[in-house]
């Protein structure tokens, strides 16, 4: 597959639940260092992933390690807990102290840190300037005839308008979450996102979606960017979509990396200082 | 005849919306849309629609109702166009179907650093601007809700708080900020960009003209916020924009005059030159900012035509000014219950009462710290020549301190108690434009807590917020009550009316819910 129809297959990044996570509790300076977050990693794959998956995503079954992505617990510990959960155990539960030296914990300790963070406090190793060429559609200085990822989303006012603005996806998402979302998207679209086709005359319908739904009303967002309010008869004016707008992506590792690269350090505070 | 067409036009069906929201829109003023927190750029709130009018008002009735849990109670006034309406809460701004209160987008600046009320947004071209509390002004595309940018306009460390809704004027976003503390200022940001156009420091810098009138105190600690939303007139390219109390708000080592605190500032809006000032109290020891609404009002006075700015200030007196240069014209007092001051001399100065300011010991004043009125929203019927404004009766005690101020620190120069025996009372007064005569009050008992406007309209009501929480209809002529709905809380924001889909609406915000009333078929 050429990369330019890899493109063509990017227009949407549905990303859900876009305002769930703060920022993490640490100032674990290891996180800042790619190079500690990567042996880390290397360590929790040999040491932790067989409770707690190889992601962090947590083990099945009793006395299977929690999801370390999601836990509250790892979020709001402080550097010197977490890195005590790992040195000494947790007592009551089946997770045993490692006898390791300081600086492997504290590796690992920025590691599971990187999994529980937003994606903007870890360092994303690739070229983000290649990645924001990917997502605008612009490749290798060449402006292509589709927009890439900005067919469908915005960032500080540039994109489309059927998935969510991603201005600020990196600090509301984890680096995970944003990998997954676009590696798999769900065919169920996020709520106020849910595909339809909108009769705006005689015979053209444009894309939309339904920013909300009711029996008795619907807003729907077109594809230009303009909202139509329907009201009681005028609802069957849109059709719903089975399937989400946001299609698969197939990007090379690179090509993946760089984008990530990219989205991870889009935050709206700041942007235009 | 002008209200035909608005009603063609609200009949039609609310369809695509995309539309720019242009310089003409926000000269217009309120018709079937709401584009400013102040109504227009006058705050005459006044609107011209008619289908709620004393024959009709029987059949109004709550048509939605919108609750937004985990705030506190509500002060925004929300914008109206094209049948969607924009509010806020701290933080995050709201985009509803105005006609049945459904959310068509919700952002939330989830990196704000602090939380306080907010009063609503601004609208411009195909964009929205709201301000954090922690004095981010953000701009949002007005379909979507996506960020267009985000630009910090006073730093967090710097102790400004924000919570005044900016208004849009040409090219340009204006913004104010408030501190306990620290001299404030105005702010015009590109509306494209965000970037500051020009800042206003409210208080003079160190050899700058006024800064004589500090005495020795630290000029950067001046205060006199700016935390509510000024008016703007077109014809001369002026803003108006009101300032609040000098710090310590209840005295301190400053003497002098204090300027520019308790002012109105007549700024070029291109450029931010002062033009003119006037200052309602100066070296205010009472904390009577004058950030009620400057309202703009071009009519006859004395005999020929002027453009004139009117007030009903904190301090208890309604003034009459000429816009074009700041000439004091007229002040006459809108509550009885006033002893700072004899009255105002022919330069508009307070003749100021002996033995008034604040003591160890506690000195009765009257009005309140609450103030004769206060940022409440006050509106005009220019047809009826009546000027519609909330005002409390209530006197209280000041007392001074020693103690040394620190800025910052919630520190105001000591404070003030309600006198027991002495309760207090809200009433809505109908004063002539002219000359400041009260024409009509009603009064409101109550436990005299609200922070409630008004609005009026050409259907000759005027609806206004009342102390015992409920929203009540009066009579613009006459002050008769027709109608009244309890809110079910106390209220501290002005309600405003629109038309969507052709029917009128009538909003305001109550607790920590929006209320929408429309007549019921």
């Amino acid at each position: 597959m050429t990369l330019k129809w890899t493109i063509a297959l990017l227009p949407c990044l549905c990303l859900a639940q876009l305002d769930r996570v703060g920022p993490p509790n640490s100032n674990n300076a290891l996180l800042k260092n790619p190079a500690a977050v990567e042996a880390g990693q290397r360590r929790f794959l040999q040491l932790c992933a067989a409770c707690h998956a190889r992601n962090g995503e947590g083990g099945q079954g009793e006395g299977q390690g929690p999801n370390l992505i999601t836990s509250w617990e790892v979020r709001r510990a402080p550097d010197k807990e977490l890195f005590g959960f790992i040195k000494n155990g947790v007592k009551g539960t089946t997770m045993p102290p490692f006898a390791l030296p300081d600086d492997q914990i504290w590796e690992l300790a920025a590691f599971v840190r990187s999994l529980n963070a937003p994606a903007s406090a870890v360092p994303v190793p690739g070229d983000a300037a290649a990645g924001e060429a990917i997502f605008f559609g612009n490749i290798s200085g060449n402006i292509t005839t589709n927009q890439g990822c900005s067919a469908c989303h915005s960032i500080l006012g540039r994109g489309g308008y059927l998935g969510p603005d991603l201005s600020n996806i990196g600090a509301v998402r984890r680096l995970g979450e944003i990998r997954e979302a676009i590696l798999n998207p769900k065919a169920e679209a996020t709520p106020g996102y849910r595909p339809v086709l909108l009769e705006v005359s005689k015979g053209e319908r444009l894309r939309g979606v339904a920013r909300y739904e009711s029996n008795w009303s619907l807003a729907v967002l077109d594809e230009r960017g303009d909202l139509h309010l329907l009201h009681g008869a005028e609802v069957a004016k849109a059709q719903f979509q089975k399937r989400s707008w946001m299609p698969a992506a197939h990007l090379s590792a690179d090509e993946m990396q760089n984008l990530l690269a990219y989205l991870c350090r889009r935050t709206t505070r700041g942007s235009a200082n | 005849m002008r209200l035909l067409p608005i009603a063609m036009l609200a009949s039609l069906p609310a369809m695509t919306l995309s539309a720019q929201v242009g310089d003409e829109d926000l000269r217009q003023g309120p018709n079937r849309d709401w584009l400013t927190y102040i109504g227009d750029y006058s705050a005459h709130r006044h609107s011209p629609l008619t289908e709620i009018n004393p024959r009709t008002i029987s059949r109004l009735a709550p048509k939605w109702v919108r609750q937004f849990p985990g705030t506190g109670d509500l002060e925004t006034v929300p914008l109206v166009y094209q049948g969607v309406m924009y509010a806020t809460i701290t933080n995050q701004a709201f985009a509803l179907d105005a006609v049945t209160g459904q959310e068509i987008w919700h952002y939330r600046a989830q990196d704000a650093q602090r939380t306080a009320v907010n009063r609503g947004v601004a609208m411009l071209g195909d964009r929205i601007y709201f301000s954090t509390a922690d004095c981010h002004l953000v701009a949002l595309r007005r379909t979507s809700g996506a960020v267009v940018w985000d630009r910090e306009y006073a730093a967090l460390k710097s102790g400004y708080s924000c919570t005044g809704a900016p208004l849009a004027v040409k090219d340009k976003i204006i913004v104010g900020v408030a501190s306990s503390g620290q001299t404030c200022f105005i702010s015009a940001l590109s509306a494209e960009t965000g970037q500051e156009a020009w800042r206003v420091w409210t208080v003079p810098r160190k050899g700058e003209p006024g800064s004589d009138t500090w005495g020795n105190f630290p000029l950067e600690n001046g205060g006199a916020p700016a935390w509510t939303t000024g008016t703007y007139d077109p014809s001369l390219n002026l803003l108006y924009w009101p300032t609040g109390n000098p710090w310590p708000d209840f005295g301190g080592d400053r003497p002098g005059d204090n300027l520019y605190s308790d002012c109105v500032l007549a700024l070029d809006a291109d450029t931010g030159k002062m033009k003119w000032y006037f200052q309602f109290v100066p070296h205010d020891t009472h904390d009577w900012d004058a950030n009620e609404a400057p309202v703009l009002l071009d009519t006859e006075f004395r005999g020929r035509p002027r453009k004139l700015l009117v007030q009903a200030n904190r301090n208890g007196f309604y003034y009459i000014l000429d816009r074009t240069n700041g000439e004091f014209l007229l002040a006459e007092p809108f509550v009885k219950q006033l002893n700072w001051a004899t009255g105002i001399d022919v330069k508009g100065r307070p003749m100021v009462a002996p033995h008034t300011d604040p003591s160890p010991a506690g000195v009765r004043v009257c009005p309140t710290v609450h103030g004769a009125t206060n940022w409440w929203s006050p509106s005009l019927n220019p047809e009826l020549g009546l000027f519609y404004v909330v005002a409390l009766e209530q006197c209280e005690t000041y007392y001074s301190s020693a103690q040394p101020p620190a800025p910052n620190s919630g520190f105001r120069g000591t404070g003030h108690t309600l006198i027991a025996g002495e309760p207090g009372q809200f009433y809505l007064r109908a004063l002539d434009m002219k000359t400041g005569k009260l024409r009509w009050e009603f009064p409101m008992p109550g436990p005299t807590l609200m922070w409630a406007g008004t609005v009026s309209t050409a259907g000759g009501l005027v609806f206004s917020a009342d102390d015992d929480g409920d929203l009540v209809g009066l009579d613009a002529k006459t002050g008769k009550a027709l109608w009244h709905f309890s809110m079910g809380s106390n209220l501290k924001a002005s309600p405003m009316t629109f038309s969507a889909g052709g029917r009128q609406y009538v909003t305001i915000a109550a607790g920590r819910n929006l209320f929408t009333f429309g007549l019921v078929d």
